[in-house]
């Protein structure tokens, strides 16, 4: 089970990965498309229609779909120097709150990222750019991405509590 | 309940939170929700989600995964193996010598690399071991180490900056340029200091080993050189206005990952890496940021940041005073918080404090990265310093007191832009719009 879960959260951290490149790949194209039209005008668009658009909803969905796998894999930077002076049984009541604190966090973000795709959808909102993309579509993979969180900090707790102690690598820093 | 003491609740709660070990951005968010639900009437899971949403996709935030991507290939590079040997024959005859190599060395992988720690261990790696064999004074080569490598998070493009600037909704473009000269007059003052001190007592420094001709010289930086070229590049662009800073990073990335095929020893294996290490710091941040643009809203809601300013301006307190108070308040922080936490904390609720005692925000950007430089290398939480540690094993407070003058010489920078802030502004001045 919990392999499985970390198999999903790796396979989402790489489609966040191919989103950045196809940021800079989109992103480059146009500057492409930009000098060829300086250069040859007229023979290609000078444009590629609501370019930043789509770069925005990528980055988005690179994010939130990339957060269970940085949690995962310790990058998500916390402060852990008042921790970590402490015996190892304090440690694991201190890990168990934050972990319990994040929970209701994340939980909380995700319950209104859903109703906010909810509302996206009654409401048909779209993007105001050339393309109109609907809103709900990159929502719901930013919601999947949050629902992700929320179920990797869900199994760090039941970990933590199986095997009586921290599972988390520490970052170094940015 | 008074708003400074609402304010001082809040931070004290956050203090405790992160303390406790809670995530930034979980205890950001949280913060904001505190914020949302007991000092103001606002649906707060509403305004979560729709911040949540709405500052995740901007334009200007694009800039950063694809920066940090540039910085994570060219690390896999060639390049920092050759950092030492292409850096040595430039400065061998130097007052100091090879101690400038730890300065120019993280000169130039600070332009490359936006992160202060990662410019530590990369440089570190090569010329601890090489100048302690050497039989250069471990006091220097530990300060100088520690000392430049926090030039990463002020020479462009710094991925700091970029924090600042779409936390603020400053110009990432003119910010960039904006730390171009105190990032100049930074690595001047270093050098300065490293050659000073050579002067003062020049048995601390070995003699010269050997002399090299012009050719051997670009013979041993023939690597270096086309990045050197591909960040000036870059720079260039933006400051030319050709390029916005999301357009350049994208052509960095390209022109990067060429130049690392070229230079050899770069494979797929690598290439992807560097994408998914780009994901996972790229994601820690922006979510790090999607807490403070929370925590931010929801100030704005209560109204303290304004009232605060109210309060500081009603104290008529200079720009100078409250400078020094805030130097005050951010060298302590920062001894207990990350860089970007700084950052983005500073962005929610001191802003208005700052703007309304008339200082200029593209300036305070300057500055407070400075003085987050400076936090970088204090006891207990310089982030520097446990790299430092963890590559060399020497007792961290003995490291601290080597970085200690470097610690000095940054301060003085913050004294010097403050009373010259024309080296900050001139260059963005001239860019126009």
């Amino acid at each position: 089970m919990g392999r499985v879960l970390d198999r999903i959260y790796t396979i989402a951290g790489a489609i966040s990965g191919c989103l950045i490149l196809f940021i800079c790949l989109l992103i480059s194209a146009q500057i492409l498309l930009n000098g060829m039209g300086r250069i040859v005008p007229g023979l290609l668009p000078s444009t590629i229609p609501s370019y930043a658009d789509f770069s925005g909803f990528m980055l988005a969905g690179a994010t939130f779909l990339a957060m269970a796998y940085t949690l995962r894999s310790g990058g998500h930077i916390r402060v852990n120097l008042m921790i970590q002076r402490l015996p190892k049984n304090r440690q694991v009541v201190f890990e168990a709150a934050a972990l319990l604190f994040a929970i209701a966090i994340s939980g909380y973000a995700l319950w209104f990222m859903c109703s906010l795709v909810g509302e996206s959808l009654h409401y048909g909102d779209v993007s105001n750019g050339i393309v109109p993309v609907a809103l709900w579509i990159p929502q719901t993979v930013a919601s999947v991405g949050l629902g992700l969180l929320f179920i990797a900090i869900i199994q760090t707790f039941v970990e933590l509590i199986r095997t009586g102690r921290p599972v988390l690598s520490t970052p170094d820093e940015v | 309940m008074s708003d400074p003491m609402i304010a001082l609740t809040l931070l004290v709660v956050l203090i405790g939170l992160l303390a406790a070990g809670v995530w930034v951005a979980i205890a950001l968010t949280a913060i904001g929700l505190v914020g949302l639900v007991f000092f103001s009437n606002a649906p707060a899971g509403l305004i979560l989600a729709t911040t949540f949403w709405g500052h995740s996709h901007s334009w200007a935030l694009t800039a950063l995964p694809l920066f940090i991507l540039m910085g994570e290939i060219l690390l896999r590079s060639r390049l920092s193996n050759d950092m030492f040997t292409g850096l040595v024959p430039w400065l061998s005859r130097a007052p100091g010598r090879l101690l400038h190599v730890n300065v120019f060395g993280c000169a130039i992988f600070a332009a490359v690399s936006g992160s202060s720690a990662a410019t530590a261990a990369t440089i570190g790696r090569m010329s601890v071991p090489e100048l302690t064999k050497r039989g250069y004074p471990e006091s220097l080569i530990l300060g100088t180490l520690a000392g430049s490598a926090t030039l990463g998070l002020l020479i462009p493009p710094s991925i700091i900056l970029i924090v600042y600037g779409v936390a603020t909704e400053q110009s990432i473009a003119r910010l960039f340029v904006a730390g171009i000269l105190p990032g100049v007059m930074l690595i001047a003052l270093f050098a300065g200091y490293v050659a000073l001190r050579a002067w003062m007592n020049p048995e601390l420094i070995p003699p010269m080993d050997r002399t090299y001709t012009l050719r051997e010289k670009f013979a041993a930086s023939r690597n270096l050189i086309p990045v050197g070229l591909l960040i000036v590049g870059v720079i260039g662009s933006i400051y030319g206005g050709l390029a916005s800073p999301t357009d350049a990073a994208a052509l960095g990335v390209v022109l990067a990952t060429i130049l690392a095929w070229l230079s050899g020893s770069f494979s797929w294996r690598l290439f992807g890496e560097a994408v998914m290490s780009a994901t996972r710091t790229s994601c820690m941040i922006a979510f790090i940021l999607l807490g403070a643009a929370f925590l931010s809203v929801s100030m704005g809601f209560t109204g303290l940041p304004r009232n605060l300013a109210a309060w500081i301006s009603d104290m008529n307190l200079s720009a100078t005073t409250l400078l020094i108070a805030l130097t005050l308040f951010f060298v302590v922080l920062g001894c207990f918080l990350d860089g970007i936490s700084v950052v983005v904390l500073t962005t929610s609720i001191i802003m208005p404090m700052v703007t309304a005692v008339g200082i200029d925000p593209l300036w305070f950007g300057i500055y407070l990265v400075i003085v987050v430089e400076m936090s970088q290398i204090t006891p207990p939480v310089g982030f520097n310093l446990f790299v430092i540690q963890g590559l060399t094993n020497i007792n961290i407070l003995r490291i601290a007191k080597a970085a200690f003058p470097f610690f000095l010489l940054l301060l003085l920078g913050v004294v010097l832009i403050t009373i010259f802030p024309q080296i900050v502004t001139v260059l963005p001045d001239m860019m126009g719009n």
